[in-house]
């Protein structure tokens, strides 16, 4: 969708919300957050992360090439309880291909547990190098990604990249997206936690 | 706000401007195999012909909106066609609308607003009045249309629910299709959407079924889950006669029902 359209949506909800001043300004509008965001994962972010670099779809690309790990955070598609039994529910994600897919690890307030696991698994991704170059990316106006990247910060990432043009971007900039499933290690822990891992 | 806007608006200028990829076939294969995979469970083993004589679709190469792209079904012999059904390959809910039309219906142009999560193949598919099925398929890109926040809160966007308009759009001669277009306003919440104010995803509430009726003989049935838009517009076409109603009953997923009937006026002589 179109920035323009996509400004245009949020400013009404903006609108709505004219308490939060903030979230009037437009996409990447918002001022950065001391820690982690645990307000509405969808709705405009900061355009900066500290200690980070905001890239665009050509960076990005590029870091892909020089061999970037890529954390998709993007939510699973929620099935709607009122889906009459006859539908079809065919869930599936795209994605830059290679990326690896954390459903779910976007939220501010991830369980100790979920924290651990998200960690490890990243720094397993990452072959346990700090230096590696790490891409963070789900959709624009997308927080699940600023806070992932904010997370790699604190666990002491050296070379870390937000990207929140995210899949969309990607997508629309004509690049090939691939159909990928949950990363294999949080899918699991996640079901072992009894969480779905389509939580936001 | 326009102070805000121009910087995009340059943008997307230059995005227009700058060259691109004549073809875009990313993992043209899984895309197939998706698409044989919900034939079959729309289908099951019956044959689906691929075709472009018995149906065609219009839909835009690049939409504008994602939570609003208008497809366009056209038949070429609408007396011969029993149904149409749009499927959003990639959409999680794949099947945006199941159309059975009635003896006033006409099925020579059926048009909908609908949601596309990503880029995908969409197919209409046409069954005829001897059971067969023919296919037809285009390209569509757009993303994010499912999850676009319904741009005001959850209890502002069920204000006046199941408000209904209709317009004919042809002058009414009898024995003559005319085409009209329904509007009725629903949020029609697929469950994917965050409210803005409460922070929490808006339970799904969207139109299940809608029926058409021109002096009580069937002019269409329309089922659909997710993919309609926001305040589903349906242009249709249907036999008028001498004098007439349109009446049309909508049910959503939270057993909301609405009814409405026009009354058609035929050109006088």
């Amino acid at each position: 969708m179109s920035g323009l359209l996509r400004a245009a949506r949020l400013a009404g909800v903006a609108l709505a919300i004219a308490t939060a001043a903030h979230a009037a300004g437009g996409p990447g509008s918002a001022p950065e957050p001391e820690g982690l965001w645990t307000g509405p994962m969808q709705s405009y972010t900061p355009s900066t992360l500290k200690g980070a670099e905001v890239v665009d779809v050509a960076r990005a690309a590029a870091l892909i090439e020089q061999g970037a790990v890529l954390i998709d955070v993007g939510p699973a598609d929620r099935k709607p309880p009122t889906l009459p039994k006859t539908a079809v529910w065919a869930p599936q994600h795209r994605s830059i291909p290679g990326s690896a897919w954390f459903p779910g690890a976007g939220p501010g307030d991830l369980s100790p547990a979920q924290e651990a696991t998200l960690k490890a698994r990243v720094l397993e991704l990452a072959g346990g190098r700090l230096d590696r170059p790490m891409v963070t990316f789900c959709q624009p106006d997308c927080w699940g990604s600023w806070n992932m990247g904010k997370r790699l910060l604190g666990w002491g990432f050296k070379n870390v990249f937000w990207f929140p043009q995210g899949v969309q971007g990607w997508q629309e900039s004509d690049r090939p997206t691939a159909v990928i499933k949950p990363d294999s290690v949080w899918a699991a822990a996640a079901k072992a936690e009894g969480a779905p891992a389509a939580r936001q | 706000m326009t102070r805000d806007f121009a910087p995009l608006a340059a943008a997307l200028f230059a995005a227009a401007l700058a060259v691109t990829p004549a073809l875009a076939v990313d993992d043209e294969a899984a895309r197939d195999q998706r698409w044989t995979s919900l034939r079959q469970e729309v289908f099951g083993d019956r044959k689906v012909e691929e075709t472009k004589d018995v149906v065609s679709l219009e839909a835009p190469a690049r939409a504008e909106d994602a939570s609003l792209v208008p497809m366009a079904l056209k038949t070429a012999d609408p007396a011969s066609i029993k149904g149409l059904t749009l499927v959003i390959d990639e959409n999680p809910g794949p099947v945006a609308a199941r159309v059975t039309f009635g003896p006033a219906g006409d099925a020579g142009l059926l048009k909908l607003r609908t949601r596309v999560n990503t880029y995908t193949n969409v197919h209409a598919v046409a069954e005829t009045t001897d059971g067969k099925l023919f296919q037809t398929a285009r390209f569509v890109k757009a993303s994010g249309g499912c999850s676009a926040p319904a741009g005001t809160s959850e209890a502002e966007a069920l204000r006046g629910m199941g408000e209904m308009r209709l317009k004919v759009r042809d002058e009414v001669t009898p024995g003559k299709s005319a085409q009209a277009t329904l509007m009725i306003r629903h949020p029609n919440f697929n469950g994917m959407q965050m409210d803005q104010i409460t922070r929490a995803y808006t339970p799904a509430r969207y139109i299940k079924e809608i029926k058409v009726t021109y002096n009580d003989k069937d002019v269409f049935t329309l089922e659909s889950d997710i993919s309609l838009s926001t305040d589903p517009v349906i242009e249709f076409g249907f036999k008028p006669e001498a004098k007439g109603q349109i009446k049309v009953a909508a049910t959503d997923t939270e057993d909301g029902h609405w009814e409405k009937t026009f009354d058609v006026p035929t050109q006088s002589n």
